[in-house]
């Protein structure tokens, strides 16, 4: 009982009053004002964690007022700097009286052309990787090197010979006259050189489809020209007929023919 | 100023203008960068090209 009566040892708990422990920083003296006028103290400028600390005001007051003059200690907006936007303006508007709509063609303009040349350069981007993959999807080298043409016989006339393009090759059409027909089907077969009969060179006689590439040195003959009435080869003067066989001059092989076949509806089909 | 306000007023405030002027300038954009660089390949490829050694081989 005496013990909790007499606990002296409990006493600083029971004390109504804390210590006060300072901060380290000197209280601001009271500065003698006139009436008309609140004279603050100025802030410390050095930047140091107990100046900033000093500055809240948590640390006793800056100012003291006057008890005979109702005015109050203002901490915001005479000691605190509105930030300064002028990093951020643009010169026109560097002024705060100037007028927005004085400037702002100029100002909005620039800002647009460099939006429009981005989007110029953009476009110009987008165009070149969408043609370099779409150029991609066209048909490879080696799929064109296995093509096949069709042509519409309907359009050659008799007795002419036309050159298309197959497989990077000329290619020769011909359609031949019934006396064409007549003569080459009479040729001896052991007069030529590279003895084939007419028959194994065409499917429709009235027909001739041959590569159009010398098979002496590889050059492009001249149609309805030499003196069998086919082709000529002008570079070393090799004399084929109208069936494509080699008959005079220095080539050793007939006009090759490649493999080709009739369909109903007047085409035909190389390849 | 007068020529900041055309632009501005006439082609970049609507974006149906703004597209179309960029569709059109990177129309004459393209040419002009194609040319330019077409340009400096052959300038840095001088004397290497078929242009340029073809009076060799023909007539």
């Amino acid at each position: 009982m005496t013990s909790v009566v007499r606990a002296g040892h409990l006493a600083p708990y029971f004390k109504s009053t804390s210590p006060v422990i300072s901060n380290g920083l000197k209280v601001a003296a009271a500065v003698p004002t006139s009436p008309d006028k609140i004279v603050i103290e100025p802030l410390p400028k050095t930047s140091t964690v107990q100046s900033l600390h000093g500055a809240l005001p948590i640390s006793g007051l800056k100012a003291k007022v006057n008890p005979r003059l109702q005015t109050q200690a203002r901490f915001a907006h005479t000691d605190i700097a509105y930030p300064d936007y002028s990093a951020y303006r643009r010169k026109e508007v560097q002024d705060p009286k100037s007028k927005n709509q004085e400037s702002i063609d100029g100002r909005q303009s620039f800002t647009y052309l460099i939006a429009a040349a981005g989007g110029v350069g953009g476009a110009y981007a987008a165009k070149s990787v969408v043609t370099h993959f779409v150029s991609s999807m066209s048909a490879a080298a080696d799929v064109l090197a296995l093509a096949k043409i069709e042509i519409k016989l309907g359009e050659i006339p008799e007795g002419k010979s036309v050159t298309f393009k197959w497989r990077g090759k000329p290619l020769f059409i011909r359609h031949r006259t019934a006396d064409e027909i007549a003569t080459e089907k009479a040729v001896p077969v052991d007069t030529l050189r590279d003895p084939q009969h007419d028959d194994q060179r065409t499917q429709d006689p009235k027909w001739l489809v041959v590569i159009g590439v010398c098979t002496h040195l590889g050059c492009v003959p001249v149609a309805n020209a030499g003196e069998f009435g086919g082709y000529y080869c002008p570079c070393h003067g090799s004399h084929y007929d109208a069936s494509g066989r080699i008959r005079k001059g220095p080539a050793p092989l007939n006009l090759e023919v490649p493999p080709h076949s009739f369909l109903d509806d007047g085409l035909l089909v190389v390849g | 100023m007068s020529l900041w306000s055309t632009l501005n007023r006439g082609v970049f405030k609507r974006t149906s203008t703004f597209a179309v002027a960029i569709a059109a300038g990177s129309f004459f954009f393209e040419r002009a960068f194609d040319v330019a660089s077409v340009t400096i390949f052959e300038s840095i490829n001088k004397g290497k090209l078929w242009k340029d050694i073809k009076h060799k081989y023909e007539n």
